[in-house]
């Protein structure tokens, strides 16, 4: 019930505390609210609950346009999840945090040790004070990664835990993430966004600042590097675009300033991993991961992986490159070793465990195992493997069948289980439908060895619970994330992560090898954006002719239609769409031209190019600028919210292809404004040149390779030049009546038109001369020799020749055959172009006996 | 017994490879019951960036790669083995129940250890000790679950009748590998390396490995830890027939530790216990620790592969 005297406007600050279960952030043990905490909600209290909604929305828009997203498995559909952020942090102490960072260093130190003798001396295992059985059941001990761990101090680069207050206050530890922990890049843009919708409450509650740690991480992984440690290339290895944290991925290798790689993007030759790049290989010398480490080599680890780096261990044991975590390490994500903890501390570091973790008994002990039988109903069963088939379960609610199996498959393998002691968590505020609510929270938090010691973000990630009353707080689950301010006792100053260069030193550019999947991906953005732009265009055209022909009822009008409609379908590749249609689909198109528009299960149709361009783009999301990643996010959402999510007519479609256009030439404005030209923007503009040269020729020969009367000839010129936005520049140019040989001219030969053929192979031209691998040789590269033929075989033609028609067909036969032989050498040289440029392409194959070799 | 063999790897590529990475355990270990005095590899086209160590279960594992074009790669290893056959009878004579034998692997040997070893000097009796707790540990991986080994009710049923109460370990192991032979069609055709051990048991057919891996199998459901040998056995021409070079193959086997006397191989395939006729490749806990070959090739197409293997003895 929500108090109804409350006036509209107010947060309901009072009515909250009237709900509170154990324990609350705010209210701590007392009946009072922390000082702390009063200060910020009155700050809050007095913008009001309107205001607060409306920066929360506010906040909302600016993740949005980021593109900060969670993705969500085995959702095709809503794939990419946008990420959720409540207005109001979590609040700590400036007393309260030195604790937990005192915990959190220790805990590193120690799982560290713990790590280092797992794979080295396993006098632990020798000693008795890990069983072995946990260890050696766990699919996170990789035999593989035996005695490759370097003589380093701190092997155990990063390290997150999740936290979260129990009823007395104290903080417990749920889990540690130790292989690839996520979740730094989503903190710091919750903070970057939080700064912007709140400006003033931030600048008022001193708050520790998070760049320290970022900086700590730079030179963490610096630290690591074997070879190059003045300067190591640093790449972010990440499973691709569908991983759950893919934004995180490309957002934290723009900021840190590293190159996000995917397996197939590196290459293990002589010993060593090399970045393919469009310049030829490039040394690697330290590699972030965030793949899991069973997947990260198909050749000693898990064989079916796509996603790794065949070798790579062999490069990690000859000393050749470093992985943060290294390779093994989810060994530590055990959820049994949490019972033997307190006794390793006291064993390395001769100290209790500062921050406990949640109470949890091994089933592989036969005391412990007695005990959680007994005690099924109140205790959490999780598996020590944690996957997606194995889930945590809360004991008192199976029936009683299911904890019979339950107890069963415990018996069956018992070091398989662990029971948990089942942990109340703290609540605190959120801003939930305009007025603020209780909440259960876990808060994550992030460590990185750097400088000899352990380094703690001061501050994390704090999620919470959709619902109220639920302890189930994750991503997957569609949790709600805050931003954590820890409170400085005095002003936090600025830190750049990046060195500060000495005064008249002068700092060599450095270039970025471009990966060849990003040059794939750009390439492929510059095609889709202009496919996209093309079929617009013609769609518009096609849209204005069919109203005239239904408001007129000329039959030139509808002639002309035709053969724009056919066009359409050519075009588009939509076959078998118009052409060779019967004529009651000529004469009402409109569902054809609405799916060819909406239909994105359809191979061409324009959405089908929309998804694809996004999907391009979003691949290579590092490159973006925010304004650029804006303009590709405001093309989908405007056509997802105006178009596919709504019946519309052919007539509203029109207004929308406006709409479209105009989002489209900000994106291209954006990169031809913004892009340096290097080799990421030869591979966009290339791929766009070669799309304008593809789809202007297959309209040319659709529309005007065949003779038509004069009436309907002069309807379909200018139907054309419109598409192709050139009907201005003739009217300006010739003044004159629309003729054939003048269209010609203008849209195939003339080169100081950016709309017409000899325009984009000309660029072409150039542009393929400036790539690495042409540049400096003295022979021509096949797609030199391809473009340049192109080009020529165009240069030498002349209008008139072009205009010859044969009088049996009618058909402009010269034109057909130029237009004819362009598109062959044009798909050559695309070919030619992946083959040279986009050598990720190529696929490795596991190869071994299927059949046993065998003999009796 | 001293054997030379070659065995000899053959890959055929629809499709040039331009990079491939390959890991062989090739050479055959050494352990008091053999030693390997000379082992070479012969690789076609040259391979670079050799590299050698000792894996988990202490195997020889030989890294390479070929990093240039080839449509056909060779891998040849020639090995030459002298086997120091073990009196059998007395560890066959081991009369330890196989209830005992379980309950030895499941205490946790080393608590008493621990607390009294810290710092201190060791008499001989607990140096003793020590070493006979280490085999335990090490044998105790055994007892789990491994990639192509899990344990099941079906599995666990099959063995039920061979684990009569008080029965002998080594009794149990004998029993299961001649019911193993007795109920199972050796049937090449039947199984490839992805068959699960649930169909074999299912058919009631399968090749060395399966039979290896279901005994495996079969007798982790009841705690006692078996291992997966990889190598190979010496085939005798039949009477009168000249013996054919390269028409052997390799082999699998299984392993049993019997506390007090070690691990005790058994071969389920010829129902035999092994003695100076198996040469030992590798160990592991199953196939997957241990594939003689196995590589990763870029590009390739399809590929044909061909393998043969000479078993020669020398003396």
């Amino acid at each position: 019930m929500r108090n109804t005297n409350s006036p509209a406007n107010n947060i309901g600050v009072q009515y909250y505390a009237t709900q509170l279960g154990i324990y609350d952030e705010m209210y701590a043990t007392e009946n009072k609210v922390l000082p702390y905490w009063e200060r910020f909600m009155d700050a809050l209290d007095s913008m009001g609950s309107e205001t607060l909604e409306a920066r929360r929305k506010e906040a909302q828009r600016l993740l949005r346009e980021n593109g900060v997203t969670y993705n969500v498995y085995g959702d095709a559909q809503n794939l990419t999840r946008p990420w959720r952020l409540d207005p109001i942090p979590l609040l700590i102490s400036s007393e309260e945090w030195l604790t937990i960072e005192i915990g959190l260093k220790q805990r590193a130190e120690l799982l560290n040790l713990i790590l280092k003798d797992i794979y080295g001396k396993q006098n632990l295992l020798k000693k008795g004070l890990l069983p072995a059985d946990l260890i050696f059941a766990h699919d996170g001990f990789l035999r593989p990664c035996m005695e490759l761990l370097k003589n380093q101090r701190h092997q155990l680069t990063l390290y997150s835990a999740n936290l979260a207050r129990g009823p007395k206050g104290r903080m417990w530890v749920l889990d540690d993430r130790t292989q690839a922990p996520s979740g730094s890049g989503y903190a710091l843009e919750n903070r970057t966004v939080m700064t912007r919708v709140l400006p003033d409450i931030f600048r008022e509650t001193q708050v520790r600042r998070l760049a320290g740690f970022f900086k700590a991480l730079r030179s963490g992984l610096a630290e690591i590097a074997h070879h190059n440690k003045e300067d190591p290339r640093i790449v972010i290895l990440t499973p691709g675009p569908l991983n759950e944290t893919y934004f995180e991925h490309a957002y934290l290798a723009a900021y840190l300033g590293f190159t996000l790689v995917q397996g197939d993007d590196l290459t293990v030759r002589d010993g060593r991993v090399w970045l393919k790049s469009l310049s030829g290989l490039q040394a690697v010398d330290v590699i972030l991961r965030r793949v899991d480490d069973s997947f990260c080599d198909p050749l000693e680890l898990r064989s079916n992986s796509q996603l790794g780096v065949a070798g790579l261990l062999d490069a990690v044991r000859r000393g050749n490159v470093a992985i943060a975590n290294p390779l093994g390490s989810s060994v530590l994500e055990n959820s049994g070793l949490l019972a033997f903890l307190p006794r390793l501390a006291r064993y390395f570091l001769n100290e209790e465990l500062k921050l406990p973790s949640v109470a949890t008994w091994w089933c592989g002990q036969k005391r412990e195992r007695d005990f959680v039988l007994q005690n099924l109903d109140n205790l959490v069963i999780k598996p020590i493997n944690r996957n997606q088939d194995n889930h945590a379960v809360f004991g008192g609610l199976l029936s009683s069948k299911d904890k019979d199996q339950l107890r069963s498959q415990i018996l069956a393998k018992p070091h398989f289980f662990i029971g948990q002691e089942q942990v109340s968590f703290s609540t605190l505020p959120a801003f939930v439908d305009h007025h603020i609510e209780a909440r259960n929270a876990v808060l994550r938090t992030f460590t990185v060895a750097s400088g000899g010691d352990y380094v703690v973000m001061s501050g994390g990630l704090t999620r919470i619970a959709r619902q109220k009353d639920n302890f189930i707080v994750s991503n997957q689950a569609g949790g709600i994330s805050k931003d954590t301010w820890v409170l400085a006792a005095e002003p936090d100053k600025p830190v750049s992560i990046w060195t500060q260069p000495k005064r008249n030193q002068l700092i060599e550019p450095v270039i970025e090898p471009l990966t060849s999947r990003a040059a794939d991906n750009l390439f492929w953005v510059g095609r889709h954006i202009e496919r996209v732009k093309t079929i617009s265009r013609l769609l518009r055209s096609v849209l204005r002719k069919l109203r005239e022909t239904l408001e007129f009822k000329d039959s030139v009008d509808n002639e002309c239609l035709q053969v724009l409609l056919c066009a359409l379908t050519q075009v588009t590749g939509t076959y078998p769409g118009f052409v060779k249609c019967d004529a009651r689909l000529l004469e009402s198109p409109q569902n054809e031209l609405l799916s060819l528009a909406k239909d994105g299960q359809r191979k061409g149709s324009l959405t089908a190019n929309i998804q694809a361009f996004v999907q391009s783009a979003f691949s290579i999301r590092d490159f973006w600028s925010q304004d650029t990643w804006r303009s590709v996010d405001t093309i989908q959402r405007r056509w997802q919210q105006r178009v596919l999510h709504n019946e519309i007519t052919v007539e509203q479609l029109q207004a929308n292809l406006d709409d479209l256009i105009t989002g489209i030439v900000a994106f291209t404005g954006l990169t031809s404004e913004s892009m340096t030209r290097e080799a990421a923007w030869l591979m966009l503009d290339s791929g766009r040149r070669l799309e304008r040269a593809l789809t202007l020729i297959a309209l040319l020969r659709s529309a005007l390779a065949s003779r038509h009367e004069d009436a309907l000839q002069s309807q379909v010129l200018e139907a054309v030049l419109d598409s192709t936005d050139s009907l201005t520049i003739y009217q300006r140019r010739y003044r004159s009546y629309i003729q054939l040989p003048l269209v010609l001219e203008l849209l195939l030969l003339d080169e100081s038109h950016p709309r017409s053929l000899a325009y984009q192979l000309h660029q072409l031209s150039i542009h393929i001369s400036a790539l690495p691998r042409t540049k400096g040789n003295r022979h021509l590269s096949e797609e030199e020799q391809l473009i340049l033929k192109a080009y020529t075989d165009l240069r030498l033609c002349n209008v008139l020749e072009l205009t010859q028609v044969n009088e049996n067909d009618g058909i402009y036969i010269n034109l057909d055959q130029l237009l004819s032989n362009t598109t062959t050498l044009l798909w050559r040289l695309a070919d030619v172009i992946a083959e040279a440029y986009f050598s990720h392409s190529q696929t490795s194959q596991l190869i071994m006996p299927i059949t046993p070799e065998d003999e009796l | 017994m001293k054997y030379r063999i070659t065995h000899t790897t053959l890959y055929h590529y629809s499709q040039s490879v331009g990079l491939c990475q390959n890991e062989a355990r090739l050479q055959p270990r050494n352990f008091w019951q053999q030693q390997c005095h000379h082992s070479h590899f012969d690789i076609q086209p040259t391979p670079t960036n050799f590299n050698e160590w000792l894996d988990f279960f202490g195997n020889h594992v030989t890294y390479f790669a070929i990093q240039r074009p080839h449509t056909q790669l060779t891998v040849t290893a020639i090995s030459e083995v002298t086997l120091f056959p073990r009196q059998n009878n007395l560890d066959l004579a081991n009369r330890m129940p196989w209830e005992q034998a379980r309950s030895l692997l499941q205490e946790i040997p080393m608590q008493g250890l621990s607390q009294s070893q810290y710092g201190q000097g060791q008499n001989q009796s607990q140096q003793q000790n020590q070493d006979q707790s280490v085999e335990i540990l090490d044998a105790r991986q055994y007892l789990l679950d491994s990639p192509m080994v899990t344990v099941t009710a079906e599995l666990a049923d099959y063995a039920q009748q061979s684990f009569l109460p008080n029965r002998p370990l080594v009794d149990v192991v004998h029993d299961l590998m001649q019911r193993i032979y007795k109920d199972f069609t050796y049937d090449p055709s039947f199984t490839t390396i992805a068959t699960p051990l649930s169909d074999v048991l299912k058919f009631r057919r399968g090749v060395c490995q399966d039979f290896a891996h279901l005994a495996i199998g079969c007798l982790r459901a009841y705690n006692i830890a078996a291992r997966y040998i990889s190598g190979y056995v010496e085939t005798l021409p039949e009477v009168g027939q000249q013996r054919l070079v390269g028409a052997d193959a390799s082999h699998a086997w299984f392993s049993v530790y019997i506390p007090n006397t070690g691990w005790l191989d058994f071969d389920p395939t010829n129902n035999t216990v092994p003695l100076d006729q198996h040469i030992t490749l590798a160990w592991g806990r199953d196939y997957a620790d241990v594939t003689p070959l196995k590589g990763i090739a870029f590009g390739g197409g399809q590929h044909t592969l061909s393998v043969s293997v000479d078993v020669l003895r020398l003396e």
